[in-house]
């Protein structure tokens, strides 16, 4: 059949630029998951790049667990996540993003020192194989998208995007405009953003973004008051939560996020900023030099059995 | 007069040509996966040609105008040119309590549904889409709007109010709507049609039973009462929906489970009804083909849905002070013969007899399923809502047109 819609246009107006139907995720860890999850869960195709067969598996295994959980949750039928695990496929070769509208790298932030060469490097990968307008992308809170455009050909066509975890559930999405992106390509992201459902947050570059800044520099404060002695891990996370809505205590959230995650922004925004407010609180750098850092590996600012806190592990000076 | 029928969902376009007022269907089809990969029209001719077309289709205009298209084209076209449509009708879901019947679109009809668009936040986006890429495609061709609603807004207050606080009423507008009115009363029409008998005088009960399913009391041609509320979840057990439920299991499976507002509304409109029960299937034909196999819990969803259907026959009798016509319609009210008639054993009281040869019998077409003697008439009759919302805009359209004469 070569017949196609197109011979049956009343050719009334010419059609808009084209929609996004295939996004490539670079990384494919924890973030990188629920990022594809969310992107698939709205009907488009999500190819992503890891590093060899074996973490493919591990990943789509992952994934299916995770969609387990939603449906005993209510929150998929059955149908619905065989539809979304079709529309994703794993790969290790960059030429499978060829025909990717936007490719959104986000490698894990864990590793010491700056990953800013490694990321470099996958965008002239990325920029390498796909069509001159695609959207390349970051999932990046404190590096500037600047840096990373300059690495492209066409640094036009970069743009920062900051998912907040969890996440399916986050309404937003900051979106991170360079020195140099056009304004085609931020348009494009407005579409696709709307396409997964999120609003845009419109930031001008600057480390940590909105988000990332304040909940940063209110991580060190909480640390102050613990090690002041003025209240316990527990007291200032439900004082926190209670008292402005917020899900999540500074505390809860900085052993969801990974303690060594949140050092990380805070080294880079002391960097950037030289201001001692974004200086790491030592406690949260003891933790990391201890190897307690959150949820992931079950010990942070609390004790967890799997998915739960059972106690805190910190206590503070307090006069008799 | 030629008039196209346009149900536009959120991803999709159902459309129909039809010629009136000799109700013939000169094309059909469907435009599928609008915005999404996949994207195709599937389109039909009276005359058996047909066609699947694919090719990207980003938005609702673009579906619009590609049907339109295809309708003009000589391959497989019914029309020479788009000049030839001289009317549109849309199928609209929520028009709150705006509109009581169909009505010919105009700027202001636009802005009353716009208003509604937070009542049906799924279906009224889509159907507007449709009306406003007809606006422009077409700007001289009059468009009619035929809601979903509208059939049920002759309810009295003490049928649709909810026993919460009057203010909510006022404020949101909260309340019973009713859905499926074109279908209820285009069944309800016809059905007094067949048995020859005046539309105006009668009780009746109309059962539209399909994937969603609801029920109508009609009395004097009137709608009274109806199972679904403000949402389609009220009323009848569905294929996935669960129906009447007391809200307060809903507030304790919501904290029991912590699901979020969202995951709650999956709950009741995806994991219940028919499918949450037996654990099948939403499909009638496979929850039986379960049941004949002995499995209990698929047994017992059948004995629910038929229970739930009975009580609301008895309960709109006592709503309209006896029932002469019982009306079937929809996928199970059309084909499901055991459904049916069971649905309809030991109401004998009511002055209904079913000739059970017909009913177990009787499938997908117009026919009286009562015994001759029975005082209560009971039909089925194959809805067609197309039909319908073109009947009500060829209606429009000419008294319009009457009226520009003189």
């Amino acid at each position: 059949m070569s017949e196609t819609l197109a011979d049956f246009s009343l050719g009334k107006k010419i059609q808009a630029k084209g929609i996004i139907q295939k996004v490539g995720v670079i990384g494919c860890g924890a973030v990188g998951q629920e990022i594809t999850r969310t992107i698939s869960h709205y009907g488009l195709d999500v190819v992503f790049l890891d590093l060899d067969q074996e973490r493919i598996e591990l990943i789509f295994k992952q994934l299916d667990q995770q969609l387990d959980d939603v449906i005993n949750q209510w929150g998929l039928t059955t149908g619905e996540k065989r539809a979304i695990l079709s529309r994703i496929k794993g790969t290790t070769d960059y030429a499978d993003l060829a025909e990717c509208d936007i490719v959104i790298e986000t490698i894990s932030s864990r590793k010491r020192g700056t990953s800013i060469e490694i990321r470099k490097e996958i965008f002239q990968n990325v920029e390498a194989v796909v069509r001159p307008d695609a959207i390349i992308s970051s999932n990046i809170a404190t590096l500037m998208i600047s840096d990373l455009a300059a690495a492209l050909k066409y640094p036009e066509r970069a743009i920062g995007i900051h998912f907040i975890l969890p996440v399916h559930k986050s309404q937003i999405i900051e979106v991170v405009r360079g020195i140099g992106s056009s304004e085609e390509a931020y348009q494009q992201v407005i579409k696709f953003a709307g396409m997964i459902n999120k609003k845009i947050i419109r930031v001008n570059e600057s480390p940590g973004n909105i988000v990332t800044r304040m909940m940063v520099t209110t991580i060190n404060e909480a640390c102050e008051i613990l090690m002041e002695g003025v209240a316990s891990v527990t007291d200032i996370d439900t004082a926190m939560r209670e008292s402005s809505g917020n899900v999540y205590g500074p505390f809860e959230l900085a052993d969801r996020i990974g303690l060594d995650k949140i050092l990380k922004y805070m080294d880079n925004l002391y960097q950037e900023f030289g201001d001692k407010k974004f200086k790491p609180s030592p406690i949260i750098k003891r933790l990391v030099r201890a190897n307690y850092l959150g949820r992931i590996n079950g010990k942070g600012f609390y004790n967890y059995q799997g998915e739960k806190a059972i106690d805190q592990t910190v206590t503070c000076a307090v006069i008799k | 007069m030629k008039v196209i029928v346009l149900n536009c969902g959120s991803s999709s376009i159902k459309y129909q040509l039809f010629e009136m007022p000799s109700k013939n269907v000169l094309a059909k089809g469907l435009v599928d996966k609008i915005g999404l990969k996949g994207s195709a029209i599937k389109h039909k001719r009276n005359d058996g040609v047909e066609a699947k077309l694919e090719g990207e289709i980003l938005d609702h205009q673009a579906g619009i105008q590609y049907l339109l298209g295809i309708l003009v084209s000589e391959k497989y076209g019914s029309i020479k040119d788009i000049e030839e449509i001289d009317a549109v009708g849309h199928r609209v879901v929520h028009a709150g309590e705006k509109f009581s019947g169909s009505v010919y679109i105009t700027e202001e009809v636009i802005d009353a549904l716009e208003e509604c668009v937070d009542l049906a936040p799924l279906h009224n986006p889509p159907n507007l889409k449709g009306i406003y890429a007809m606006k422009e495609l077409l700007p001289e061709v009059p468009q009619v709007g035929v809601f979903d609603t509208a059939f049920h807004q002759t309810m009295p207050p003490e049928a649709y109010l909810y026993g919460i606080p009057y203010s909510l009423y006022e404020k949101y507008k909260i309340r019973r709507y009713g859905f499926h009115g074109t279908s209820h009363k285009y069944v309800s029409k016809r059905a007094c049609e067949i048995l020859d008998l005046d539309y105006e005088k009668q009780k009746i009960v109309t059962c539209h039973l399909g994937n969603g399913a609801s029920m109508a009391a009609i009395k004097g041609g009137k709608s009274v009462d109806t199972s679904m509320g403000m949402t389609p979840i009220e009323g009848l057990i569905m294929g996935t929906r669960c129906g009447d439920l007391d809200v307060g299991a809903l507030l304790y499976i919501a904290d029991k489970e912590e699901t979020s507002i969202q995951n709650t509304s999956t709950l009741v409109n995806k994991f219940s009804g028919m499918i949450g029960i037996s654990g099948v299937s939403s499909d009638m034909r496979d929850i039986q083909a379960a049941a004949d196999n002995g499995n209990e819990r698929a047994k017992v969803a059948l004995e629910m849905y038929q229970y739930r259907v009975k009580k609301y026959i008895g309960a709109y009798a006592a709503a309209m002070g006896g029932v002469d016509v019982i009306v079937f319609a929809g996928g199970i009210g059309e084909n499901d013969t055991l459904t049916r008639t069971r649905s309809l054993e030991g109401l004998e009281f009511l002055g209904l007899e079913v000739d059970r040869e017909k009913s177990l019998n009787s499938r997908a077409k117009e026919e009286v399923i009562s015994t001759p003697e029975s005082r209560v008439k009971i039909i089925v009759v194959p809805t067609d809502e197309e039909l319908m919302i073109a009947a009500d805009t060829y209606e429009i359209v000419e008294s319009i047109i009457e009226k520009s004469r003189y």
